[in-house]
């Protein structure tokens, strides 16, 4: 749309110039054309001292009718002495001018000179061909400038639709590859134009982007599994020893801890390599229907003496017949993490409610408590891996239960949130419908 | 018992077949799976403890050799990674049982009676006896000593398990895995409060006291005879 407007102006400045161009140019010939008449007549006058003027005039204005052309003879005062058009101020030069008879078009070019004897001739023409021409110019002009208008918007719409395909594809791609589906590429047309060069840079872009992912984790998954033979081999000897010691030798206590300290440590690669391998996908062979009502009844039931032994109160509300495609075992641990959570950050007396129910055709799950909550500037920062809101805290767990609930629920394609449950929190996890 | 353990890894080895030894156990070991096959098809073993990964035939192939054989020893697999899903094949390979390497001695311990137990033919049963403590499979109820108790569904499970391993110490993980099927550890406790719920329900007000808490290791239903 704005090329083609942006089109007609170009080409409206165009004729714009051209006709004025073109009318300047006709005027200056015509006023040539009447110069030359003029100094002929002059020339026949001066035999007789330009007194056979007034009759020249009138000679010619019989032969060639006051239509078209126009004399004007005045004495030094400005009386009038002949012609068909009144007395004026002396000019020199060309000139434009109203007709006499003005309801009539179109106008006069005129060239006036003071004569030797003091009296003002002047000669016009009207310009009834340049008018024609004119009218021709404009008619033409105005097709044209329709016609150009039509095919610059025609030919506008067929390439910005082009374009429009083409940029709406990218888009699509683009979609697409931030929903973590890190193999589509762009489509090519083979036309090899602007398009397909881009097209073709960005797929290489993805192309190095995946290989570095890929790398990097490959990276992360060598360095835990490198790290865990030596942490094996130590808790197996620690554990050895602890069986070897009489209970209440001194060395018991400093073993216990350091058992402790190396589980803790291994449980942290344990969870950042399972986050790994589901990020990477492996849930290979789970896109089965699961039936999330009965596993949230079942975990919920589970949780209840737990909860209750801890002075917190347990509810859930489960719609029945709901069911996602994943899997069980993944979205089991997702909902234990969360509700380790909600009883980890609540004090006794506290609510916990797990509710269930399928909105806008996809199933929806709530857990929320009645804790301590997730002040809401850190809401987006817990998900990642060690992130802790008080680092000072004595760290339980290994700070990833949360981002393992990202990865799971970045697999299913569903969708996680925080909210402030007034008090405490409120977790939404919504699945596809 | 007569144990076969094919490991590879000496030092792992050791620290197993010495622990099994001093519980009372016999031990066999191979540091391969050539190896390993070969000893087992001996038959003289009354349990395998397998590493998944050895050289010249890796652990999951070599049972896999064994049931094509029709060899039914129970197999308890060792591994030192666990991938999302290796329990699972590990487990349709034909072996019984899954540890992760680093693993509690006890844990093991555990795991090799309550596998040593199984008979060698799985019998149907219909009820399970403990003491005085009757559970019958079909109706999913509890007596003891003519009374009967009134369980929820998850604590009979727990029960179950803990009759067909009377006079073993179950672990807490076994217990999770077995009766929960988390193969994860929640961070809550609720094994623990399962497990005082269930007690209170079958053993107060009943002599002997049959469910045990072994510090540090897990539970065990002990019957004396």
């Amino acid at each position: 749309m704005l090329f083609a407007a942006f089109f007609c102006a170009a080409v409206l400045l165009l004729f714009g110039i051209t006709y004025i161009y073109a009318t300047k140019y006709a005027t200056q010939g015509e006023i040539a054309e009447i110069e030359v008449e003029f100094a002929r007549m002059i020339e026949e006058a001066r035999i007789s001292q330009y007194a056979a003027l007034p009759d020249m005039i009138a000679k010619r204005l019989r032969e060639r009718g006051s239509e078209h052309s126009f004399y004007l003879l005045q004495d030094r005062f400005g009386h009038k002495l002949a012609g068909n058009m009144a007395a004026m101020p002396p000019i020199e030069g060309g000139v434009r001018l109203n007709r006499p008879d003005k309801d009539k078009k179109p106008y006069v070019v005129a060239s006036g000179h003071t004569l030797e004897n003091g009296d003002f001739l002047l000669i016009g023409e009207d310009l009834v061909l340049l008018e024609e021409m004119d009218a021709v110019l404009i008619r033409s002009f105005g097709v044209s400038i329709a016609a150009t208008v039509l095919i610059a918007l025609v030919c506008g719409l067929l390439i910005s639709r082009n374009v429009l395909r083409r940029v709406a594809s990218v888009s699509a791609t683009s979609r697409s590859i931030i929903a973590g589906d890190m193999s589509t590429r762009i489509p090519l047309r083979g036309v090899d134009d602007e398009f397909d060069h881009l097209a073709k840079s960005v797929n290489d872009m993805l192309e190095r982007i995946e290989d570095l992912m890929q790398h990097t984790q490959q990276v992360a998954n060598d360095i835990a599994h490198d790290l865990r033979t030596p942490l094996t081999r130590l808790r197996q000897r620690l554990d050895r020893a602890r069986r070897r010691d009489p209970a209440d030798g001194a060395h018991h206590e400093v073993l216990d801890r350091s058992i402790e300290e190396v589980d803790a440590i291994l449980n942290t690669f344990t969870a950042l390599l399972r986050i790994a391998q589901i990020q990477a996908g492996g849930t290979v062979s789970s896109t089965n229907p699961v039936d999330l009502s009965q596993l949230l009844e079942s975990i919920s039931e589970d949780f209840v003496p737990a909860a209750r032994d801890g002075g917190r109160s347990m509810h859930a509300r489960i719609a029945p017949h709901l069911t996602v495609n994943g899997d069980r075992e993944l979205l089991t641990q997702m909902v234990v993490n969360l509700l380790d959570n909600a009883i980890l950050h609540s004090t006794p007396g506290a609510q916990i409610t797990v509710t269930a129910q399928q909105i806008a055709g996809a199933p929806q799950i709530v857990i929320a408590d009645t804790g301590q909550g997730i002040p809401r500037e850190e809401r987006a920062k817990v998900f990642r891996p060690f992130y802790r809101i008080e680092p000072s805290r004595q760290a339980e767990g290994s700070g990833l239960g949360l981002s393992l609930v990202a990865a799971i629920v970045n697999q299913h394609r569903a969708s996680i949130r925080l909210e402030d449950n007034l008090p405490g929190l409120r977790v939404v996890v919504a699945f596809p419908s | 018992m007569r144990i076969l353990i094919v490991e590879d890894d000496g030092e792992t080895a050791e620290l197993i077949a010495s622990g099994l030894a001093e519980e009372g156990h016999e031990i066999e070991l191979a540091g391969d799976g050539l190896d390993g096959l070969a000893r087992a098809r001996r038959k003289t073993a009354d349990l395998l403890i397998i590493d998944r990964m050895l050289p010249n035939l890796d652990g999951l192939s070599l049972v896999a050799k064994l049931r094509a054989d029709r060899d039914e020893t129970p197999v308890l697999f060792l591994t030192a990674m666990s991938r999302l899903h290796d329990r699972v094949t590990g487990l349709e390979a034909g072996g019984d049982d899954y540890l992760v390497k680093p693993f509690e001695f006890a844990e093991l311990v555990a795991r090799v009676a309550a596998l040593g137990r199984r008979p060698r033919r799985m019998l149907v049963e219909t009820t399970l006896k403990a003491a005085d403590l009757e559970l019958d499979l079909l109706t999913r109820r509890v007596r003891r000593a003519g009374r009967e108790i009134l369980l929820q569904p998850r604590e009979f499970r727990i029960l179950e398990y803990l009759v067909r391993n009377q006079n073993n110490t179950v672990t807490r993980t076994m217990l999770l895995e077995n009766v929960w099927e988390y193969h994860f550890d929640p961070r809550t406790n609720i094994v623990e409060s399962h497990l005082s719920r269930l007690r209170t329900k079958v053993d107060k007000g009943f002599t002997p006291e049959l469910i045990h808490t072994i510090r540090g290791t897990g539970y065990c239903l002990r019957v004396h005879n």
